[in-house]
């Protein structure tokens, strides 16, 4: 089974620390020392908030992904437990975009070792003048994959508002669930 | 601080942050943790995690009033008709502890006297809160075993600060809740060290360590310790300077530290004339801001990773800090610059290092005297009072109900609740009130200068409002928009939120483009003279031409980086 981050509206204070987590951990500069005054900063999960809830939204990496469904290309694949999106052969169709029900992917510039990419052939028509075009892919959460620690936005919450939700914690949560359940059938007679 | 300072005798936090995990119940006021002290926030909620109960007085939903179990939703600028009624129900219904305040406290028949008017029916028709919810938060409030009430700058910031502060004090007094751990009353600081400044005496009426410089003694061991006359007068207030510079001709000279009042003063154009009309105008800071393009010498300062020293934290902790790495070209240590300026100017100041300077100071100092470094080394902060170097620190005060007033009694105090100075009219039919975002400290002189928050939230920045007035006015989320007040006009970027109450707008303070402070109105409060940041009446229109506003805003952003050189330091910065 998929594992998912999933945040605790009532302990949320919305201090997006882990959208800034989130970008530190996806970097392949270290954004703090560079002197670059353009970063790459597209944070995988979104701070919302409404007047009932703050949290932040990111992938659920469904089991059937709808993303990956609507794929031409077969770049999202399920690996080591993560709906990834192999964004060296996203087109930038935008489908999975469309097909996700929760808005957990986003468009963004593409860059490799801090250097964005551009378009392979295309180019853009400015007045007549022929241009390079920014490569842009799809983008979303990939659970920090073969990041040590695990998902960087758990780490860094304040309020430890964010939690992994696995197999293992669900089956222990399961079992817990029916043994309450159980207990409350004690009254329940059929005569 | 006056309020607290007239009712308790001591300014500060009553009780220390850490105790907030253990109260009861916290009675949050004017105060939104999240976007201010994450911190903080984070002691709220596991409070609530531990059964505590939560009742937020707010205008707006703050992160508080998502997980409060009573929300009293009052209309800006009413603060002092809720808080007289809170007064009032727990008179009438008797719920004040009649022990602790014949013995701790005095002025109760006149408290009574001035609340009486105030039933919650009555407050009601000001506060726009239901009066049964005002009976029940105090029903709440003074049944609680430990109850604490934290306040922030939703009660200082208003014309009627120090009468509020001082009714909140009162509730404090009347349910006892004061000289024991998680209780009391915590005005929690607007900035980093605010408390620390105070401790040292950058108020214009006492010296380091709150002793007046009216107290003829206090002044001659100042006078014997730095071998100089010095002035027994009371000396002007902060906002009180735009007054003295433009109408009275009084003051010549600004010396301007880490502070950057063209950004967050009220009523930005004004502070402009009056720096420009002084004859001299020093700014010592670590980056360029608006407040230094009126300077007439800039003394480039060292941040805090490049220098050591002592912080006093909200809860009057002094926290020792060291330096992380060495500084780069010519800024200096503040403590040195003005070492050189003092010299000089003919008094030759000359210390070895800050443990020198910090050991002077706690030798005046009766209430600090016991800090010493390597006492704060060894137990990591220590919260004043601390007396000698064997005490361990005051993590609460009024220890036996004993109050830092002249004869040691707390002070109930309440008066007439009075509308705020501005209101909205036809013309400018919304409120406006300055707010914190988290993303961003202060004046963003240095977040502002921080790649990764420049990229969650950057120019010009934004203006909340409702989605029933945005809908009016036929604006959408993120649209660009105009902004006016009587004083002044910006372009901001609207946040249509379902937070905020039809009527209202919030803006923070950071921004140069969608800069408030142009709004904002120059009243104060009479006493501590702070001013009315938390309402003046505004206008909002929308931009039909959203990509010639989005140009014009990208325009004057590059404008003013230009005029501040701020491409030279980041070209300077990639050699």
């Amino acid at each position: 089974m998929n594992s998912f981050v999933v945040a605790a509206p009532n302990k949320c204070i919305g201090c997006r620390t882990c959208e800034v987590a989130c970008v530190v951990a996806h970097s392949s500069k270290n954004m703090f020392t560079s002197t670059q005054r353009e970063i790459e900063f597209n944070p995988r999960l979104s701070v919302i908030k409404t007047a009932a809830v703050s949290a932040p939204i990111q992938c659920r990496h469904c089991e059937n992904a709808p993303c990956a469904n609507a794929c031409s290309e077969g770049c999202i694949v399920n690996t080591e437990g993560v709906i990834y999106i192999n964004q060296r052969t996203c087109i930038g169709c935008k489908t999975c975009i469309v097909a996700c029900p929760f808005g957990a992917i986003d468009m963004v510039s593409c860059s490799e070792d801090g250097e964005k990419k551009q378009q392979t052939g295309l180019k853009c028509d400015d007045s007549g003048k022929l241009c390079i075009k920014e490569k842009m892919v799809a983008n979303k959460c990939d659970l920090c994959l073969g990041r040590q620690g695990g998902p960087a936005c758990m780490e860094v919450c304040p309020t430890d508002a964010l939690r992994i939700v696995n197999s293992d914690g669900i089956a222990g949560a399961t079992r817990e669930k029916r043994r309450r359940s159980v207990s409350g059938l004690s009254c329940y007679r059929v005569n | 601080m006056a309020g607290l300072a007239q009712s308790l005798g001591n300014g500060a936090m009553s009780n220390s942050i850490p105790e907030i995990e253990n109260a009861d119940l916290l009675l949050i006021f004017g105060y939104n943790g999240a976007d201010s002290h994450p911190i903080v926030a984070r002691r709220i909620i596991k409070a609530k995690e531990k059964g505590a109960k939560v009742i937020v007085v707010d205008p707006r939903i703050t992160e508080s009033v998502r997980i409060a179990d009573l929300w009293l939703p009052l209309k800006g600028g009413t603060n002092m008709a809720l808080v007289n009624a809170c007064g009032n129900v727990l008179i009438n219904e008797a719920l004040y502890d009649k022990e602790y305040v014949s013995k701790y406290t005095e002025g109760l028949e006149e408290y009574k006297t001035a609340v009486a008017k105030y039933t919650p029916e009555y407050a009601e028709t000001i506060t726009g809160v239901k009066a049964d919810d005002i009976r029940k938060a105090m029903r709440e409030y003074a049944g609680a075993k430990n109850a604490m009430i934290l306040y922030g700058m939703g009660v200082c910031q208003f014309s009627q600060a120090v009468d509020v502060v001082r009714g909140l004090a009162s509730l404090v007094l009347l349910t006892g809740n004061l000289g024991r751990a998680n209780v009391g009353i915590g005005p929690v600081r607007g900035q980093n060290n605010v408390q620390g400044t105070c401790d040292m005496g950058t108020l214009p009426d006492v010296f380091p360590g709150y002793q007046a410089v009216t107290d003829a003694k206090a002044r001659r061991k100042f006078e014997k310790a730095w071998g100089v006359k010095l002035s027994g007068r009371i000396g002007y207030k902060l906002t009180e300077i735009p007054h003295l510079v433009l109408h009275k001709d009084k003051v010549k000279a600004y010396y301007i530290m880490g502070e950057d009042p063209v950004q967050s003063d009220p009523n930005a154009g004004e502070v402009r004339e009056v720096l420009d009309k002084m004859e001299l105008v020093i700014v010592q800071d670590i980056f360029m801001n608006k407040t230094a393009l009126h300077a007439d010498v800039i003394l480039p300062a060292t941040s805090w990773g490049e220098h050591e020293g002592v912080y006093s934290s909200a809860d009057r902790g002094f926290q020792r800090f060291k330096k992380a790495v060495e500084p780069k070209g010519e800024c200096k240590p503040d403590w040195q610059i003005i070492c050189e300026i003092a010299t000089a100017m003919g008094y030759e100041m000359k210390y070895k290092d800050t443990e020198e300077i910090w050991d002077e100071m706690r030798g005046l100092c009766p209430s600090f005297a016991g800090a010493s470094y390597q006492r704060l080394d060894e137990l990591g902060s220590i919260q004043w009072p601390c007396p000698t170097e064997e005490h361990t620190g005051t993590p609460y005060l009024y220890e036996g109900n004993q109050f830092s007033t002249p004869n040691g009694k707390g002070q109930l105090f309440a008066c007439d609740w009075r509308p705020p100075l501005e209101l909205a009219d036809e013309e400018f039919p919304l409120s406006l009130s300055t707010v914190r975002e988290v993303g961003h400290y202060s004046v963003r002189t240095m977040t502002g200068n921080c790649r990764a928050l420049q990229q969650l939230a950057d120019e010009p920045g934004y203006v909340q409002l409702s989605v029933e007035d945005a809908e009016e006015l036929n604006i959408k989320d993120q649209e660009l928009i105009r902004i006016s007040s009587r004083r002044g006009s910006v372009m901001a970027r609207a946040l249509v939120t379902e937070r905020v109450k039809k009527g209202a707008t919030y803006m923070t303070y950071q921004w140069w483009i969608g800069a408030c402070n142009e709004l904002t109105s120059d009243h104060v409060d009479p006493i501590t003279k702070t001013p009315e940041f938390k309402y003046c009446a505004v206008k909002v229109e929308r931009i039909k031409d959203q990509a010639w506003a989005e140009q014009h805003v990208r325009d004057e952003y590059d404008k003013l980086r230009k005029q501040m050189g701020v491409n030279t330091l980041l070209s300077r910065d990639k050699e």
